[in-house]
């Protein structure tokens, strides 16, 4: 892949909407175009977290399966 | 007017029925989708102070009743309600109150306009005679809040999915979050499994450089849905229609078709497992594409 992860949060079992709160705070304390890796619950925090990011202009970089988690590489929008 | 002298019957047909409490009657109010203005409301409220003990019971399917109003108070008490444009409800063997959810107009997930299709559909067909009761329901789309499946006849709004490959990055979140592993990858060209998708437009809502678009918006028709004693959830008559004449049009054919086939007090989706899916998705679909025979 084409970028380090500058940042990894573990939010299995972290329950909507918190676990967007959670990732959105850890992407302030990055740069613009910076990645950050979320892992999250397979079912309604996949539903819902990638939506809530691309709303705020954030973009998915990578999904991948984990078992019952995903890990959700987020790169940083402007 | 003596209580003898009551056409229980007829009575029933414009959502007067009556209670346990033989002198008492439920009052049922008409709704389009469970929308009602505060004035109505007022109004109602008033009348069940007036007529009856001021209890509103709020019904399954959006609707109202004002319960425990005496026999001698039901004429001025349904006189007073149309004069404030509250029409009456229904029971009995027919067409009840249209429910649906608020649709496109207020819901991120709304695909369709729920409240013009209701009021259609109300129009239309509200109160016609049929051989059990039959309810319908309209849902913004396949999240299906407004239960459009459990209704004899259900309408629900979907998008049918298409993909542009000079957008996708290849990030696969459509793969991880499609709820019905509709989307595969394939040496990064991503395919779509019509025969399994639901068109709940969560690929097109989350794809983060929108190569998932929607390609095509339209209904999805449920025939047959019921609760009650032996439940039975709808079935879905045909792929995703793609306009509103001919939603229409099936609709229609729909609600003869069970006038002339169901037999008395057979539900719909009853009389559709007594004929067999099959003949009776055949017989709906004549001429009209999906089974199409050549």
């Amino acid at each position: 892949m084409g970028q380090e992860i500058k940042k990894s949060l573990d939010l299995h079992g972290v329950v909507c909407p918190l676990n967007f709160v959670k990732t959105k705070l850890a992407l302030e304390t990055l740069n613009s175009g910076e990645w950050l890796e979320v892992i999250l619950d397979e079912g309604d925090a996949m539903l819902n977290v990638p939506r809530s990011l691309k709303e705020e202009g954030h973009r998915i970089v990578k999904v991948t399966p984990l078992g019952q988690t995903y890990s959700v590489i987020v790169e940083k929008g402007a | 007017m003596a209580q003898s002298n009551l056409d229980l019957v007829a009575l029933k047909k414009v959502g007067m029925i009556q209670q346990k409490q033989k002198d008492f009657f439920a009052l049922r109010l008409h709704a389009v989708g469970g929308d009602f203005t505060a004035e109505q409301l007022r109004k109602i409220a008033e009348v069940s102070e007036k007529y009856g003990r001021g209890q509103i019971h709020v019904s399954t399917r959006q609707g109202m009743e004002i319960h425990f109003v005496h026999f001698s108070q039901l004429e001025k008490a349904r006189l007073e309600l149309e004069e404030a444009g509250i029409a009456m409800g229904a029971c009995g063997p027919r067409v009840r109150i249209v429910v649906a959810c608020p649709g496109e107009s207020t819901c991120r997930w709304g695909i369709i306009d729920t409240k013009k299709i209701a009021r259609y559909l109300d129009q239309a067909y509200f109160r016609q005679d049929t051989p059990h009761k039959f309810k319908m329901g309209v849902t913004g789309c396949p999240h299906n809040c407004a239960k459009a499946t459990e209704n004899d006849l259900g309408v629900m709004g979907g998008i049918l999915p298409g993909w542009k490959r000079e957008n996708c990055t290849g990030c696969d979140l459509c793969v991880s979050s499609c709820p019905v592993g509709a989307i595969a990858q394939v040496d990064g060209e991503y395919r779509l499994d019509e025969s399994k998708c639901i068109y709940c437009s969560i690929c097109t809502s989350n794809c983060p450089t929108d190569a998932w678009y929607p390609a095509k918006k339209g209904y999805i028709l449920w025939i047959g849905g019921t609760m009650g004693k032996v439940p039975r959830l709808g079935t879905k008559l045909k792929k995703l229609i793609d306009s509103e004449d001919e939603l229409y049009e099936t609709i229609e054919k729909v609600i003869r078709y069970y006038q002339q086939h169901g037999r008395k007090r057979e539900r719909f989706g009853h009389m559709i497992e007594r004929l067999g899916e099959d003949k009776v998705k055949e017989d709906l679909l004549d001429g009209s594409g999906d089974q199409k025979k050549p």
